[in-house]
C-alpha cells in the first residue's frame, strides 16, 4: 500500500490537468481489467466483466487534486494565482508548490498585511526564485497550475502527504481491481476528473455508463482532533459508510447493503454524516432517471492541506469492503 | 417508469383527512419510503396507474381524450420534509444532531421529536431553565451545536437503539384552527400533494385531452433532486410545479408575501414559461377562479427550478399555496386555497386542445 500511495500522491494532477496521474493509474491496473477507455473529459474507465447475472456497478474515485493556477506574472517575476478547487489561505501560506514541469516555488503574501485575517488569495503570490518577468516566463506561463509539494511520510501506521484527497481513494480502487477474484457484478472503475471543481467528471461518465448502482470512494473528515467539530468519525476506526454530505443523501438501501457486507466480513466500520462537502455520488445519483448511490469514505485529517493524514488499516479494510460488495449479489 | 398497479376506484378521500394522515408519516429528505406508500395508496383511487421509482418518487397517471397529439403534462409536488439526523451520541446518552434541509435553529428549543432508531423513540430538544442560566445567557441564541435530544433512556440503551445517521422528525400533528385554517409540520409541501388530489377529483368531472402524470417528488428540500430525476424519466411536454409560498404576517415584507384569503398564487418570472403562464391566468379569469400573482425574479426555490432545464427544456408553470411560518412546526394555511388551486390546474389541463403546441412556441 505504501509504495502505491507514494506513487499516486506524488504524481501531478490538478483538476483539468489529469494526464500524468491518469497514465500512472492506467499503468498500475491495466493488466487486471477487461477493457480500458478514456472519455472526452479525460475520465479513465476500467471495466471488469462480471458473471453475467449481477448488476452494473460504477465505482468512482476522483483522481484530480486541488491546485493554484497562475493568473499574472509581475515585473519582478512573482506569480499571482487563483484557486482550482478548495485552496485555503491558511493551508497555503509559506508552503511549497510544484508545477507540472517540476519547477518549485514557495507561496507567500504581501508583507504589509498585519492581520492574518486580511490575507486573501489575491494578496498572495508564488515565488519561483525568478529575478524578473522574463526569467519567470521561461519556466511558467499564465494558466499553469501548481500543486502542493509534499512527499509521502509515514508515522505510526499513518500516512501523511498531499492529495490523499483523493489518491487514497484511487489506491483503494486499484487494490480492489487487483484483489477481485470472483466478480459477480459488471464493475466499472472510474477514475474521474474535475471532482474538486464540481463533480464534473462523474456527471458525464455516469451518464455514459448508466449503471444500476453508484459507489463513490473518497476521503472524509474526522472529528477526532483537538476541539474538532462534532463528527462521529475517527482515524483508524475503519472505513466510513456515508449517510449524507452536502451533495447526496445516500440511498438507504445502498447504505444498508454496505453495512451488511462490512458485518459479513467482520471489519471495523463507521457511519459518516458529513455536514458539508460533496463527492462523486452527488453527481452519479442524479444522472438520468436516478441511480441509487452510496459512498465508502476514507477517514482523513487535515483535508485540503499539504499534509493530509490517513490510516493504513482503514485503507486495507476499505479494500476488503469493496471486494466483498462486488463479489456478492447486490439486491436493492 | 414501470407502472405495475392496475387501479380500482377507491373511496373518496377528503383533502384535510389526507393531510392529517400524511403529515404524521416521517419523510425526511432521502427517507420518503413510508410517505410514498401512503400517497400511492390514495393515488390508486383516482388514477389509471400508479408506480413508485427507486428513489420513492410516486407517479400517478390519468390519460383521457380523443385528439391524436395529446400533451404529456407532469404535475410535481414534493413529499419530503425538513428534519434532523443523528450526528453523535454522547456518554450520557444525549443525541447530537444535524439538520436536513433549511431548519431554522431558533425554533428548535423545547420541540418534541421522534427519533427513528430501531423503533420510533419520543424525545425532546431540551432547553436550560432560566434559573440556571448565567447572566446575559437569555439574550443570546443557543447554537445548534450545543443542543441535544433527550430520550429519557440510559446511555447503553440509547446506543442499542439509535445509531449515527438515523432520521428525526418533529412531532406536530395537524390542528384545525378557525376559518378553515390548519397548522402543522411539513404542510410544505404535503399541502401541494393535496392540491394534486383535488386536481384529480376535478378532472374526473371534466372532459380533457391529456396524458397527466401526478408526481409526488422526493428530496426537494436538499436541492430539487427528486424532480430532477423524475422529470427526466417522464419527459413531459409541460411541467407544473406546485409548492407553498409565503403568507402575510406582521413581521414580513408585504412585497414578498401573499394574502391568505385571496386564492392560490400563480408565480411568474424567468423560471416559468411566459405564454403558458398567461394561458393559466386566462383560464382562471375565464372561469372566475380566484388567484393572486407573484413574481420570482430568478430560479424559484421549487421543483420548477429543476424541471425547466431537464433534457432539452420543459415549459414549466408554478402554482403556489400561501403558507405562514414556513419551515416551522406550525406552518399555517387556508384549506380553501388547496381546493381552489386544484380547480385552476384541472381547468387549465381541460383547456388543452388541438393546436396546444402553439402555446409553447415563441
Amino acid at each position: 500500500m505504501k509504495d502505491l500511495l507514494k506513487k499516486l500522491t506524488e504524481t501531478y494532477g490538478p483538476s483539468g490537468n489529469e494526464e500524468e496521474i491518469r497514465r500512472v493509474i492506467e499503468e498500475e491496473m491495466h493488466e487486471y481489467v477487461d477493457e480500458i477507455d478514456i472519455d472526452v473529459m479525460g475520465n479513465l474507465i476500467a471495466y471488469k466483466k462480471g458473471n453475467g447475472q449481477g448488476k452494473k456497478v460504477m465505482l468512482s474515485a476522483h483522481m484530480d487534486q486541488i491546485g493554484l493556477i497562475v493568473t499574472h506574472i509581475d515585473d519582478n517575476g512573482f506569480l499571482r494565482f487563483s484557486n482550482v478547487g478548495g485552496i485555503s489561505v491558511l493551508n497555503t501560506i509559506n508552503g511549497r508548490v510544484i508545477f507540472k514541469n517540476g519547477i518549485m516555488g514557495t507561496v507567500s503574501y504581501e508583507e504589509e498585511i498585519e492581520n492574518i485575517k486580511d490575507i486573501k488569495l489575491n494578496r498572495m503570490y508564488i515565488d519561483i526564485g525568478a529575478s524578473d518577468r522574463e526569467e519567470a516566463t521561461e519556466k511558467v506561463s499564465i494558466g499553469d497550475v501548481a500543486v502542493y509539494y509534499s512527499p509521502l511520510a509515514e508515522s505510526n501506521g499513518r500516512y501523511i502527504g498531499g492529495a490523499m484527497d483523493n489518491r487514497a481513494g484511487c489506491a483503494l480502487l486499484i487494490k480492489t481491481i487487483k484483489e477481485l477474484k470472483d466478480c459477480k457484478n459488471d464493475a466499472y472503475f472510474v477514475f474521474t476528473v474535475q471532482e474538486e471543481v464540481g463533480l464534473r467528471g462523474a456527471k458525464t461518465s455516469a451518464y455514459a455508463i448508466n449503471p444500476d448502482v453508484g459507489i463513490a470512494v473518497d476521503v472524509t473528515s474526522t472529528g477526532d482532533t483537538p476541539k474538532a467539530r462534532t463528527m462521529a468519525v475517527k482515524l483508524g476506526a475503519g472505513p466510513a459508510i456515508k449517510v449524507k454530505d452536502g451533495s447526496v443523501i445516500c440511498h438507504p438501501k445502498v447504505k444498508d447493503l454496505m453495512i451488511d457486507r462490512a458485518e459479513d466480513i467482520d471489519i471495523p466500520y463507521q457511519i459518516e454524516v458529513l455536514e458539508w462537502g460533496g463527492t462523486d455520488a452527488g453527481a452519479i445519483h442524479l444522472t438520468r432517471e436516478g441511480i441509487p448511490s452510496g459512498a465508502v469514505s476514507i477517514p482523513c485529517r487535515y483535508v485540503h492541506s499539504a499534509n493530509e493524514m490517513v490510516d493504513e488499516k482503514d485503507l486495507e479494510n476499505g479494500v476488503k469492503l469493496l471486494v466483498k460488495i462486488l463479489e456478492n449479489e447486490i439486491e436493492l | 417508469m414501470n407502472f405495475k398497479y392496475g387501479c380500482e376506484e377507491g373511496d373518496s378521500v377528503e383533502s384535510k383527512d389526507f393531510l392529517a394522515r400524511l403529515i404524521d408519516i416521517p419523510g425526511v429528505s432521502g427517507y420518503e419510503k413510508e410517505v410514498s406508500k401512503e400517497v400511492s395508496e390514495v393515488f390508486k383511487g383516482y388514477c389509471d396507474d400508479v408506480c413508485i421509482d427507486d428513489f420513492y418518487n410516486v407517479y400517478g397517471r390519468k390519460t383521457r381524450g380523443t385528439i391524436e397529439d395529446k400533451p404529456k403534462i407532469m404535475l410535481a409536488a414534493h413529499i419530503d420534509e425538513i428534519g434532523l439526523m443523528v450526528k453523535d451520541i454522547d456518554d450520557k446518552g444525549f443525541i447530537k444532531f444535524t439538520t436536513i434541509g433549511g431548519v431554522d435553529q431558533r425554533i428548535l428549543l423545547s420541540q418534541e421529536v421522534i427519533v427513528y432508531g430501531r423503533e420510533p423513540l419520543f424525545g425532546v430538544i431540551g432547553a436550560k431553565p432560566p434559573h440556571l442560566q448565567e447572566r446575559g445567557e437569555r439574550g443570546t441564541a443557543v447554537k445548534i451545536e450545543d443542543m441535544t435530544i433527550d430520550l429519557g433512556l440510559p446511555p447503553q440503551k440509547v446506543k442499542e437503539l439509535v445509531r449515527v445517521g438515523d432520521i428525526i422528525t418533529f412531532k406536530s400533528p395537524l390542528v384545525s384552527m378557525q376559518n378553515n385554517f390548519v397548522n402543522g409540520k411539513s404542510l410544505d409541501d404535503r399541502a401541494s400533494v393535496a392540491v394534486m388530489l383535488e386536481t384529480m377529483k376535478e378532472l374526473d368531472k371534466l372532459n380533457f385531452n391529456a396524458d397527466v402524470f401526478f408526481v409526488a417528488t422526493v428530496q426537494e428540500e436538499v436541492g430539487v433532486r427528486g424532480a430532477t430525476i423524475s422529470t427526466y424519466g417522464v419527459n413531459p411536454d409541460i411541467g407544473v410545479a406546485i409548492d407553498v409560498t409565503h403568507g402575510d404576517t406582521p413581521d414580513s415584507p408585504k412585497e414578498e408575501t401573499n394574502e391568505m384569503n385571496k386564492g392560490p398564487v400563480i408565480c411568474i418570472g424567468p423560471n416559468l414559461h411566459p405564454k403558458l403562464s398567461q394561458q393559466l391566468i386566462d383560464v382562471a379569469e375565464d372561469y372566475s377562479l380566484q388567484y393572486q400573482l407573484e413574481v420570482a425574479p430568478g430560479p424559484t426555490g421549487t421543483d420548477a427550478r429543476a424541471m425547466q432545464i431537464i433534457r432539452d427544456g420543459i415549459p414549466t408553470l408554478l402554482m403556489e399555496i400561501p403558507l405562514r411560518y414556513m419551515h416551522t412546526t406550525v406552518e399555517t394555511l387556508n384549506m380553501d386555497n388547496i381546493e381552489k388551486a386544484g380547480r385552476i390546474i384541472a381547468f387549465f389541463i381541460a383547456s388543452m386542445e388541438e393546436g396546444w403546441r402553439e402555446w409553447l412556441s415563441y
